[in-house]
């Protein structure tokens, strides 16, 4: 069966990788600005910046939760579905911190008050910092052990880069902060975005037959891949967004965007340098042998 | 499928191993029915279940130095110099408990000709230990039912940060609980049964860890300093129970919150010292070999009045309340259950035929299951680990479309032999993006990130179960379905 033709004879490898290079660009600047303005190239939530964040279930409007929270640090409010509230707090010191969880809880019942101190944040900020550079470079050895070939090795790495950056960078411009839950979908975008790459790239290189045949073939399989996944991210996103579970929710948020991004650097960016290895590359008079 | 190739099927060591290995995770996680509906084996962390975390931060660094001056000059300087506990670790490391940052440490051991080579904030593994177990103590002594506290040691084996988990409980009293000291207090023997006031815990100045006396005797006891009035007073009551002619009889007896937590009459050194004069300086024996060095330490807690030796702050709290934990539960299992119906809904669609789709959302599930009996054993589930086992619910089914369009390859079920080659080949890419994902996660694994751990650890463990159990059982099943 086929929804849609994935047919790439006609484009040059050059064509195929257009678009998502200037996407690219676009997206490293707007992380750049980022990276200039905050020191991060995604604004950092509370968790990396230490502060306070406060979910309350309440009828009051904006203006009385500013005027019951004069006094406090406030940053912004935020409104859910009925009535739930979402606060955030900068950083306090520890006599203030325990003042404003003492009127907190004397007034709203079933609150919700996490609270970080700038220096723990700062903390978290390193070993996320750390713990992305890590992934990343163990996942490119990971790739480079299993193909052993230079070309396509680095093109999923390339196309695996890609999805970081330009889902680091529609966080930006969506105002999706970079906190423990969207550190972690980046994490395992990284896992999630080689998945149809090494797809393609096995199936590229260590089938016999013609390249456009095996090309879509592997499209037909992680077309249907990457679709079930965002099917299955989908329906997190809209029941945790609809419950009011902000971890569960943020990770869905990113994995969707990352997940669509991935679509678009698998099948034109990776395809693109895959085709230009076996058809003009040194690859083309040894497909059969080369790869693991 | 006939009855023949049914049972070949179930012999298959792959699905064999798939199918006990089902059946025991669900006898593990033990689902039955309880006072308050369904009730499972399986443990809820403080955001499903209601509770507070407070996460301290030590006032104290490890610090290695050059110097060339002796120890036993330097140490004591050092100590004056910023009115703090200085520790000797080994010739050149040393704990300031103390908050002072580096560059002003830097600047008053330059004063002392050493040289600051570096500076880790936070404290040994050992005062660490410390801490926690005078929290334990104290938060099981206020009766706190369910807390846990946890020591986070970074990979230079330096610790930094405390964590203490209490379920059930509000950030306030929570807060009350980790602040609160005890109340402590020595009494003295009069006659029978009846005791009199010696002093409160507020008197007591400084206590030493545990030591053998004399040395290497192992004979434990804890030394203590009280002040001069209190000495007084000690020397007084003594004298006029008649404690210090008679020791016996007469015990010294420590309550911690009504609980006598000590008993021991004076020793005949000190009765005959009290007799002329009053001292500061108090050692209280517990006996000898481990049961005594166990003592000692318990009673260290105890004289310390539920005092942490190094200094603390907030680093981060956090709170959920139970009905909230409540909402959660419900609205992850939720989440779960639409996440697995989406899945279905579209692997229906793209091959239209119960024959696979049942199996594949069967195994899907079932590797939800396995890692749940997974979980009982070592973790908690949280909101970041549901997380997790959704996200392995996605790469579960990748893996599974995978080998069922390796197998498929060309429309055509494909002979015995050539279906075990392409089993291997859709194998072999599963292996590769399973390393991947492996990788990807183990940092957040090892490194303490707070919650995302438990989202690590669950994602690594789906990773595993799904290559060596369920797909491979996944890749023969559907082999038998197609072959019928």
């Amino acid at each position: 069966m086929s929804y849609f033709n994935y047919d790439i004879s006609p484009y040059s490898p050059v064509k195929l990788c257009f678009i998502p290079f200037v996407l690219l660009v676009i997206s490293l600047v707007s992380i750049g600005m980022m990276w200039m303005q905050t020191g991060l190239p995604i604004s950092p939530g509370i968790e990396f910046q230490g502060g306070i964040s406060l979910t309350i279930v309440t009828d009051e409007n904006p203006d009385q939760l500013t005027e019951f929270f004069s006094g406090y640090p406030l940053i912004s409010i935020n409104e859910g579905i009925q009535g739930s509230k979402y606060l955030k707090f900068g950083p306090m010191d520890d006599a203030l911190a325990i003042e404003f969880n003492q009127k907190v809880e004397k007034k709203y019942s079933g609150a919700k008050i996490d609270q970080i101190g700038s220096s723990f944040g700062e903390t978290l900020q390193e070993q996320a910092t750390i713990a992305l550079i890590i992934s990343f470079i163990g996942m490119a050895i990971v790739v480079f052990a299993i193909f052993r070939t230079f070309v396509p090795s680095a093109a999923i790495v390339i196309s695996a880069f890609a999805d970081m950056a330009m889902t680091a960078a529609a966080m930006n411009v969506l105002g999706i902060q970079l906190s423990l839950g969207t550190t972690a979908a980046l994490l395992m975008l990284i896992g999630y975005s080689v998945d149809s790459d090494i797809l393609l790239t096995s199936r590229v290189l260590k089938r016999k037959g013609k390249f456009d045949e095996k090309i879509q073939g592997a499209f037909r399989t992680g077309f249907i891949m990457t679709t079930t996944t965002l099917g299955a991210i989908l329906a997190m996103w809209i029941v945790s967004g609809i419950g009011g579970i902000q971890i569960i929710h943020e990770i869905a948020t990113v994995l969707f965007i990352g997940l669509v991004f991935d679509v678009m650097n698998t099948w034109l960016t990776n395809a693109g340098i895959i085709k230009w290895y076996v058809t003009e590359g040194k690859g083309r008079l040894s497909t059969s042998q080369r790869g693991a | 499928m006939d009855k023949e190739t049914f049972v070949d099927m179930i012999k298959d060591y792959r699905v064999a191993f798939y199918l006990v290995l089902l059946i025991a995770s669900i006898i593990v996680i033990f689902p039955h029915p309880g006072p308050s509906g369904l009730e499972t084996n399986l443990q809820f962390g403080l955001d499903l279940d209601g509770g507070s975390w407070i996460q301290l931060e030590f006032q104290s660094a490890v610090v290695t130095f050059k110097s060339d001056r002796t120890l036993d000059k330097l140490i004591p300087e050092l100590k004056s110099r910023l009115d703090a506990e200085v520790n000797l670790i080994d010739q050149n490391t040393i704990e300031v408990r103390s908050g002072i940052s580096e560059e002003e440490l830097r600047a008053v051991l330059k004063e002392l000709d050493t040289e600051l080579v570096s500076f880790n904030p936070g404290v040994t593994k050992e005062t660490a230990d410390d801490v926690k177990r005078i929290l334990e103590n104290k938060i099981n002594s206020l009766g706190t039912k369910d807390a846990k506290v946890y020591v986070i040691t970074g990979l230079n084996g330096i610790s930094r940060y405390i964590r203490i988990e209490m379920a059930g409980v509000s950030m306030g009293e929570a807060q009350e609980i980790v602040g609160k000291q005890g109340v402590f207090e020595i009494r003295i023997h009069t006659t029978g049964n009846e005791t009199e006031h010696v002093l409160f815990g507020d008197a007591i100045q400084s206590v030493a860890n545990p030591s053998q006396t004399p040395p290497n005797s192992n004979n434990w006891g804890v030394s203590f300093v009280i002040s001069h009035s209190a000495a007084e007073d000690l020397r007084q009551a003594a004298i006029d129970v008649g404690a210090t002619r008679k020791p016996e009889g007469h015990n010294l007896d420590m309550i911690l919150d009504g609980e006598i937590v000590y008993s021991a009459p004076l020793s005949p050194d000190l009765a005959a010292e009290l007799q002329s004069r009053a001292t500061t300086n108090l050692l209280a024996s517990t006996g000898v070999g481990e049961e005594g060095r166990e003592q000692a330490r318990l009673l260290e807690i105890h004289l310390r009045n539920g005092a942490l030796p190094v200094g603390v702050s907030i680093a981060g709290s956090g709170s959920v309340s139970p009905e909230l934990g409540d909402q959660f539960k419900f609205w992850s299992v939720l989440a779960g259950i639409f996440a697995l119906i989406a899945v279905a809904l579209s692997i229906f669609i793209r091959y239209r035929e119960p024959g696979i789709v049942f199996p594949m959302v069967l195994i899907n599930s079932s590797e939800i299951i396995i890692l749940l009996a997974f979980a009982t054993f070592f973790m908690q589930l949280d909101l970041a680990t549901i997380a997790g086992l959704i996200a392995v619910l996605g790469t579960g089914i990748d893996q599974l479309v995978i080998i069922t369009d390796e197998i498929l390859h060309e429309g055509k079920v494909p002979s015995p032999n050539l279906y075990l080659k392409r089993l291997k080949r859709a194998l072999g890419i599963i292996v590769a993006s399973a390393g991947t994902v492996l990788i990807a996660m183990f940092p957040l694994a090892v490194m303490d990130l707070s919650t995302l751990r438990g989202f690590a650890i669950i994602t690594i463990l789906g990773v595993l179960v799904g290559v060596l159990v369920t797909r491979p059982a996944y890749g023969r099943i559907i082999m038998s379905i197609l072959s019928k």
